[in-house]
């Protein structure tokens, strides 16, 4: 296991994986700008806990400045409405339309850094051996571990595809009908490439008794403590409670 | 039981994170580099659904999102596709059914009377789907691609008639294919393609204008403006993109996963569960 720095990077993972996974519903169910406002506030507050505040709001920028963009085109210029702000080209711009951009964009802000602080701060094979630990079927486990060594070597191996045919001669600038014509040379060789290890890979696992029924002793535990315990199960009452104040609409 | 269990023998398993590996990577290359209205980040999961089938589908196209999500580090993760799971799971679930169906078998050399009237099927298929899917969506009435809104500007009605044009290209191209390879597959897998991309669009539009506000970040969003513009509230907008991409970007999967198949070797194809079935052999 890396080193863990920080306190909040020592929290188990079920703990930061439930306060990411119940922040990012909450600003959605809360909706308006308070809500997801004060969640990305505490976000960047945790994440300057675990020292990586930063990082975090780069990161979450750079995940939600593509979408940024379309909301604007999607909802500030185009979204219908009744008071028009000012008009460009075709374009009006409504009182509206801006609203509802700028609560998108709040979400989107909102649901990053919950989901992103958690990456950030959370080693996944800890995650997904906690989990197992905790009772998740040991082959969903692999699938989880394996996809993650998978991704890394399978992008590697798209730009060196990628290469190899552009040195043969392919041509992958251009316009879109370019571009999408030498999409396949890159894609047949890469999946059939890949396909091609899953047998090895199956014969080892199977020769390591990967298909033998019961649990696996893990000697290494994640630390746990009866307070995140008790803190995991009130976030999670916290959230109903909204849930059902946003239903009743108390809130 | 033993029928769920079965389909997960070790080869599945291990298929499965790089059946995931391939969407992610897939999925972000072309959301991202090539800007087309299209997704494909589903190949490794139809893929599966075809060779296991319908329930390791499934489970492929939840996990897949759900550890783009939570398990991928940082810079290959993406916190918005796991509101979209359960689209990929019902990807996953309805390719593997149609695999079960015999819908990805190749079936070169029809006869000349079955090709017809195979090529009539889909042609009416189309046409239904069209009148009675596409247009009311897109016309009041008469045939104009958006509704006739004076504040719709020129960019965007020409917007829509390239796609029009590109819509009938593709469908062109489809009996082209049909009847120069002779394949009647070919048809299945259109058949199967449309209706899987359909289903995903009408579970897919909600999430995506709840959730995101009906953007993607891709070429996609482009479209959910244009319909915006052309007079239609976000819901509708999303759902009319949505019936655009969707079907058009899963029969491209399927058909990626149809040549996958028979380039694949048959050894290595029928040691999968569903993989006899999925290409034919168990008959011959």
């Amino acid at each position: 296991m890396p080193p863990t720095p920080t306190a909040y990077h020592r929290l188990n993972p079920l703990t930061k994986a439930t306060i990411a996974t119940l922040g990012s519903l909450a600003a959605f169910v809360a909706g308006g700008y308070i809500g997801p406002l004060l969640i990305l506030a505490a976000m960047i507050a945790a994440a300057a806990l675990g020292r990586v505040a930063t990082q975090l709001v780069r990161l979450s920028l750079i995940l939600t400045l593509p979408l940024a963009v379309s909301v604007v085109l999607v909802s500030a210029l185009t979204r219908p409405g009744e008071t028009v702000l000012f008009v460009i080209g075709p374009f009006d711009v409504t009182a509206e339309g801006v609203d509802f951009a700028a609560q998108t964009v709040v979400r989107l802000l909102a649901i990053s850094t919950s989901l992103g602080l958690f990456t950030l701060t959370t080693d996944p094979r800890a995650f997904v051996l906690d989990l197992e630990r905790r009772g998740v079927p040991p082959r969903l486990a692999f699938v989880a571990v394996a996809t993650v060594e998978a991704v890394p070597i399978m992008a590697e191996r798209a730009t060196t595809i990628a290469e190899s045919q552009r040195a043969r001669g392919l041509d992958t600038e251009g316009g879109v009908r370019g571009r999408l014509r030498g999409l396949l040379p890159i894609v047949g060789p890469m999946i059939l490439s890949s396909l091609t290890d899953v047998e090895e890979r199956s014969l080892a696992l199977e020769t390591r008794a990967f298909t033998r029924p019961g649990r696996r002793h893990l000697l290494w535990a994640m630390p746990d403590s009866s307070i995140q315990r008790v803190v995991r199960w009130l976030l999670l009452a916290g959230f109903v409670a909204l849930v059902a104040g946003r239903l009743a609409g108390w809130i | 039981m033993s029928w769920v269990t079965s389909q997960f023998d070790t080869r599945t398993i291990v298929l499965i994170p790089i059946a995931i590996a391939i969407n992610i990577i897939l999925g972000q290359t072309v959301a991202s580099v090539l800007k087309v209205p299209i997704y494909l980040d589903s190949i490794g999961t139809v893929l599966v659904a075809v060779l296991a089938g319908p329930i390791p589908g499934l489970l492929t196209g939840l996990l897949a999102n759900l550890i783009w999500t939570y398990v991928l580090p940082p810079p290959l993760n993406s916190p918005y596709a796991a509101p979209f799971a359960i689209v990929a799971a019902e990807i996953g679930l309805v390719a593997g059914l149609f695999a079960m169906g015999g819908f990805f078998r190749s079936r070169p050399l029809t006869p000349w009377p079955q090709l017809i009237m195979g090529g009539a099927i889909v042609g009416a298929i189309i046409l239904v789907i069209g009148i009675w899917g596409f247009l009311p969506f897109y016309t009041d009435g008469t045939f104009t691609f958006f509704s006739d809104n004076p504040d719709a500007s020129p960019f965007f009605t020409a917007l829509g008639w390239l796609i029009g044009i590109g819509l009938v290209a593709a469908i062109v191209a489809l009996f082209v294919l049909l009847f120069v390879r002779r394949d009647l597959g070919v048809a299945y897998v259109f058949v199967a393609g449309l209706i899987t991309g359909i289903i995903s669009a009408i579970i897919s539009a909600p999430i995506s204008a709840v959730v995101f506000g009906g953007v993607t970040g891709s070429g996609t969003d482009l479209l959910v403006a244009a319909f915006q513009q052309g007079g239609s509230d976000l819901q509708t907008a999303v759902l009319q993109q949505g019936l655009i991409s969707d079907p058009i970007d899963k029969t491209i999967t399927f058909f990626v996963v149809f040549v996958l198949l028979q380039t694949l070797s048959r050894r290595f194809v029928a040691r999968f569960p569903q993989g006899e079935r999925a290409i034919g052999l168990e008959d011959a």
